[in-house]
């Protein structure tokens, strides 16, 4: 049961409503952003810039959103997510490894080394060794890490809230 | 002043008076009240004397011509009647109150008030006390009847308000006839339909206001800027948020920048139909 309430698009503020499809639907998290239309402005352009596609291509992305996710233990962010994840074409047997249903060690190369910086930044970024980031950026250039520093940032925020405010996830 | 709300009033998009939500707390609990109000509600949702002034002085800054306070029963609070009197030396003022508060004491405080340019609105739906009362309250009509005369007598402006449901023309006529004894003009009697909101729409009252029946009119509650004082309704304790425009009230060209964009898309030279406001 959601400690927000979730607006329907009729009781939705009128700068909310653009959340919103023709049909009136929306996911719960969007329902109950919709309760603070202002901070939509500027927070929805924020995540789509972050979530879309940049320099980091989308596979990459989704699968750095689904360790997060895991790692803050956002049930809500692994429903919404692992689905978007397949459909942009991360193999099953990586989200089994980030959602530790594999070894982490099956993963590729490259792969396990961004999921290792992955799991140092949430858990314990004091502790990120030069040696860790030094990997990483064999396999990405700073400003794609910059981008997947945002991305992690984003995603722990909305685990906090969907968590927090146990938004119900879509059926 | 802001050019956008100038071209906005002059094309009749919105309304110059700039509305206040003082409180949701009130002496009585109307059949058909919007918000819910009533005695004894936990969560009374008030502004400040502070606030009030300070987004009264924004508001003249921004270019509106006018303030509106309403609630809930304004003269619930405290302080509510140095309050007004500082609103209405910024702007001319309406303040609506259900008239049941003026005892001696407080006529003495809202002296000042004849000295400004200030008028009470004070709701009263029909001259027979029975009538009035069934939807207003018990001794509604009679406290009504002592204060009026009371508060003309001392120079004070007081406009009538008539929320109609099913009163005859013959009522509607008596009740002129008693404003007009009690000295105040046909133009100071307002009479509007019941809005089919808050505690109205639970009970099947009033009249589904359409698109053009309520002229917006920029108003501030402590949840937020709403697109007119019709809007921030209550049901069942529960804001309803489909007519909020911003959370943001401070500063407040913040929420008229949002209020003017709402009112961008208000059809121009809208009419206010049922005469609700």
């Amino acid at each position: 049961m959601s400690r927000l309430r979730l607006l329907e698009r009729d009781e939705a503020p009128l700068h909310a409503r653009a959340l919103y499809a023709a049909d009136g639907a929306a996911s719960p998290l969007k329902r109950s952003l919709a309760n603070a239309p202002d901070l939509l402005e500027t927070l929805m352009p924020f995540l789509g810039q972050i979530f879309d596609e940049g320099a980091v291509d989308l596979p990459t992305k989704e699968l750095v959103v689904v360790r997060v996710s895991r790692l803050n233990g956002c049930r809500y962010c692994l429903a919404s997510h692992r689905p978007i994840a397949v459909d942009v074409g991360v193999p099953e047997e990586q989200l089994g490894a980030v959602c530790d249903e594999r070894p982490l060690g099956e993963l590729p190369v490259r792969e396990r080394t961004i999921v290792e910086w992955v799991d140092a930044y949430v858990l314990d970024p004091g502790g990120i060794s030069d040696e860790l980031v030094a990997g990483v950026l064999d396999h990405l250039r700073d400003d794609q890490l910059v981008e997947l520093a945002i991305l992690i940032g984003a995603t722990a925020l909305l685990n906090a809230y969907c968590t927090a405010f146990d938004i119900p996830a879509a059926v | 002043m802001d050019e956008a709300l100038e071209h906005a009033v002059a094309e009749g998009r919105c309304g110059d008076r700039f509305w206040l939500y003082a409180t949701y707390h009130c002496n009585l609990a109307c059949v058909y009240c919007l918000t819910e109000s009533r005695p004894g509600i936990s969560n009374r949702r008030t502004l400040s004397r502070a606030t009030m002034v300070g987004l009264g002085e924004e508001a003249r800054e921004l270019g509106f011509s006018a303030l509106g306070v309403t609630g809930g029963e304004t003269f619930m609070l405290a302080d509510f009647a140095e309050t007004l009197a500082e609103l209405a030396a910024i702007l001319p003022t309406v303040a609506l109150t259900n008239g049941t508060l003026f005892t001696d004491r407080l006529l003495d405080r809202i002296a000042p008030l004849a000295e400004l340019d200030v008028a009470l609105q004070i709701s009263l739906d029909s001259p027979d006390p029975a009538r009035n009362d069934a939807w207003r309250g018990p001794e509604n009509f009679a406290k009504v009847a002592v204060a009026v005369p009371r508060l003309v007598e001392r120079g004070v402006r007081v406009r009538i308000a008539t929320t109609v449901e099913d009163q005859s023309e013959e009522e509607l006529e008596r009740l002129c006839a008693l404003h007009r004894a009690w000295g105040i003009d046909d133009d100071d009697h307002l009479v509007r339909s019941i809005v089919r909101r808050g505690r109205a729409a639970l009970d099947g009252f009033g009249v589904e206001p359409g698109p053009t029946d309520i002229l917006p009119e920029l108003t501030i509650t402590a949840d937020g800027a709403f697109l007119h004082p019709f809007a921030p309704t209550v049901r069942h304790g529960v804001t309803d948020l489909d007519l909020l425009v911003s959370r943001q009230v401070r500063p407040l060209e913040a929420a008229l920048d949002r209020f003017l964009r709402v009112v961008a898309d208000q059809p121009a030279g809208t009419d206010v139909v049922r005469n609700i406001r």
